[in-house]
């Protein structure tokens, strides 16, 4: 980029419900159809009685895939309009992160809900044959995201280390019970083999037909990066990180949050080609305007500096778990608190903290449009 | 003697799943809801009995998370965020602490539904370890972390107590925080002395079994003081810990082994399962073999509710097989 502090989106944005109940077949309401005429209006959408005409007709395969178009075409334009430099399609096509890489993979079986917290759950699936190759997972949303964008695009793509994190792994630990008599060195080996697999039979492929197709810069998002904290397992995402990335002429960054910084500071320099980390900072910040003490939340920061990371931040200035939409001067300061910190201006790109899926589309636009102005007004601060 | 028995809450099946959800879109009301949670306990300490397990849990189906119960019910302690429940892709509602923490009533009673236990069988209930439950609270009103902790260990002594004359003849201390410390491999041994004060604290004068029960870490990494923890009985994770290690101590206490893996959906060997307690029995009981239990390594709940059953059935046939051998 040629300027200072280019923005960009993290991934995923709240589907709209005409999407969700539309794909699901049920019938809309006229308020329903309503919204997708005025947010198509809003950005500029054309043929929107075509969409309109669409809404309005029965349940069909056709049906369902021209709705992930017209929605990816949606959230790329709503981007767009927010003013991002870099942009996707806001993960319209993809059910979840890890849902979605799973279903179209063979070698897994979902076993049903486990907790997650409270009253929430996951589907979580077990690898029962070795992980191969199906279908593509990401190909045809990113040639559509391509074909419908000027923009500079990155690839949201779910890592090796998160999905064989979330799984269980039956197939591989059978493997190894004749082998390794201790439980605990059974399963770390178990699970190191079944990620490289997973990286070699699924993930690569993936990655390798993605850059055929032209994409340029595929963003590695690793919520599960430190889970394990330990060094023998650090060691693991990072080997596993390399490995996913290795010989591809494309871009790379990783994107991890809610996590352990101060864990994944030690061992970010060992990550090869990553050329940003993707980071959250904006939840943990204070809100008052300023530079220095008032940025209690960009202090990890410095942990990433100490450890002589030298690639570039994705900055966390916009919290995707509230709707106080942050000031553009908020914005600013945030990105300007950074400046003084790491000293090189040209190493920020200006982002949220993670994807906005779970704020409506009226905060998350408010919240990137901010955004965009911030890191407008950093810049002119620096000239 | 050799028997067996669960470590920690069990799953919700897919009908409580269901109605939990509606529940919290609204759809159903709290009493549909509560009806559901009696249905789905009275099957979990079912599932239980027809496994043929020693002692008996209602499954603890309430429980958001293992400090819930006291997050929400003791002066002093307000409900935090959300936080990584060690190295599982699970959370808990950090317990903050921001006044004398104080039990003014029972603390888990109202989580449980003792009607559904089976009067004809003995009854084990699950509380946190004081050790960990400070580790993992936010303090911001205790300044001498030591005080805090023996507080709790009150807490935990008068809930013991009280479960006690209410029919349980057995109490788990879940202690996952004093074994799970991946970037801090020594154990000091102060730290060490200062939880053996502790526990003493918390089972002074009581007439149950206790036992302490870790997982997600390393057993051989707190011992060998530990072996002389004031419990009955000291719980080990053996998907974390070092068997060589384990072996090389002499144990005079009853154990539990874990020696089921929760977080695995795969459905152990009894094979090597027998042979590996053996192995272990045989090892760390030098001159008499004291009480062992065959169990989970942690609760069941990080599976879903059908492999949890089965799970269940092998801890129960492994024992049978383990009391042939060591009669």
């Amino acid at each position: 980029m040629n300027k200072f502090f280019p923005t960009q989106e993290v991934g995923s944005l709240a589907k709209p419900r005409w999407r969700i109940k539309g794909y699901r077949g049920k019938p809309l309401s006229k308020e329903e159809i309503a919204e997708a005429v005025s947010w198509g209006r809003k950005l500029g959408i054309e043929n929107l009685e075509e969409l309109v005409k669409l809404l309005s007709e029965g349940d069909s395969a056709s049906r369902k895939g021209a709705l992930l178009e017209w929605s990816a075409k949606y959230a790329i334009r709503f981007f767009e309009t927010a003013g991002l430099d870099i942009v996707f399609d806001g993960e319209q096509w993809r059910s979840e992160m890890y849902e979605h890489v799973i279903r179209k993979t063979t070698g897994f079986k979902f076993l049903g809900n486990v907790k997650s917290f409270d009253y929430r759950y996951f589907n979580k699936a077990a690898c029962i044959e070795k992980p191969k190759y199906a279908k593509s997972f990401y190909l045809d949303e990113f040639l559509f995201t391509k074909e419908n964008t000027e923009r500079e695009i990155k690839v949201p793509f779910t890592g090796a280390y998160t999905l064989v994190d979330w799984t269980f792994n039956e197939y591989y630990e059978k493997k190894f019970s004749g082998e390794i008599m201790d439980f605990k060195r059974r399963k770390f080996e178990a699970k190191r083999e079944f990620l490289f697999d997973l990286i070699k039979e699924v993930i690569r492929p993936e990655i390798s037909k993605l850059v055929d197709a032209g994409a340029k810069w595929v963003q590695i998002d690793e919520p599960a990066a430190t889970t394990n904290p330990a060094d023998e397992e650090m060691k693991l995402f990072v080997e596993s990180f390399n490995e996913t990335v290795k010989g591809f002429n494309c871009i790379f960054s990783l994107h991890n949050c809610y996590s352990n910084y101060e864990v994944l500071a030690n061992h970010a320099c060992e990550l090869r080609n990553c050329s940003q980390l993707s980071l959250e900072f904006a939840n943990r910040d204070s809100r008052q305007v300023g530079t220095g003490n008032a940025r209690t939340g960009y202090k990890a920061i410095e942990l990433f500096e100490e450890h002589s990371f030298k690639g570039n931040y994705g900055l966390g200035v916009v919290d995707v778990h509230s709707n106080f939409v942050e000031p553009p001067e908020l914005v600013r300061d945030r990105i300007l608190h950074v400046v003084k910190t790491i000293g090189d201006p040209s190493r920020i790109y200006v982002s949220p903290d993670c994807g906005l899926r779970t704020r409506t589309w009226e905060t998350s636009f408010q919240k990137l449009k901010n955004m965009v102005l911030g890191a407008a007004l950093a810049r002119k601060a620096l000239e | 003697m050799i028997g067996c028995y669960v470590t920690g809450a069990l799953p919700r099946s897919s009908e409580l799943i269901r109605k939990t959800r509606a529940y919290e879109r609204g759809r159903i009301n709290k009493k549909e809801l509560e009806e559901s949670f009696e249905k789905a306990t009275e099957s979990a300490t079912k599932a239980q009995i027809s496994a043929g397990l020693d002692y008996i849990t209602d499954g603890m189906l309430k429980w958001q998370d293992l400090f819930r119960p006291f997050t929400e019910n003791l002066k002093g302690v307000k409900m935090g965020s959300l936080t990584r429940w060690f190295n599982n892709n699970t959370f808990y509602r950090k317990p903050i602490i921001t006044d004398y923490v104080k039990r003014e009533e029972d603390v888990v009673n109202n989580m449980m539904q003792l009607e559904k236990l089976p009067k004809n069988l003995s009854w084990k209930a699950i509380l946190p370890a004081p050790y960990t439950f400070v580790s993992l609270s936010e303090n911001q009103f205790y300044k001498d972390k030591a005080e805090f902790m023996f507080k709790f260990a009150e807490v935990i002594n008068e809930e013991i107590k009280s479960l006690a004359e209410r029919g349980f003849s057995y109490i788990q201390l879940s202690e996952p925080a004093l074994v799970y410390e991946p970037l801090a491999p020594k154990f000091k041994k102060d730290k060490l002395a200062l939880v053996n004060d502790v526990l003493e604290t918390a089972v002074k004068g009581t007439t149950t079994k206790t036992c302490l029960q870790t997982f997600f870490g390393d057993f051989s990494k707190i011992s060998p003081q530990a072996l002389d923890f004031p419990v009955d009985h000291l719980g080990i994770d053996l998907y974390e810990t070092d068997f060589e290690k384990l072996k090389e101590y002499s144990f005079e206490k009853g154990v539990a082994l874990g020696l089921v893996d929760s977080r695995s959906s795969l459905v152990e060997e009894q094979d090597e399962l027998v042979a590996v307690a053996e192995e272990i029995v045989e090892a760390i009981y030098r001159s008499r073999v004291e009480e062992v239990f065959i169990c989970p390594n942690c609760d069941l709940d990080f599976l879903p509710l059908e492999k949890a059953e089965e799970k269940m059935k092998v801890i129960s046939t492994v024992t049978k097989r383990l009391r042939e051998e060591f009669p």
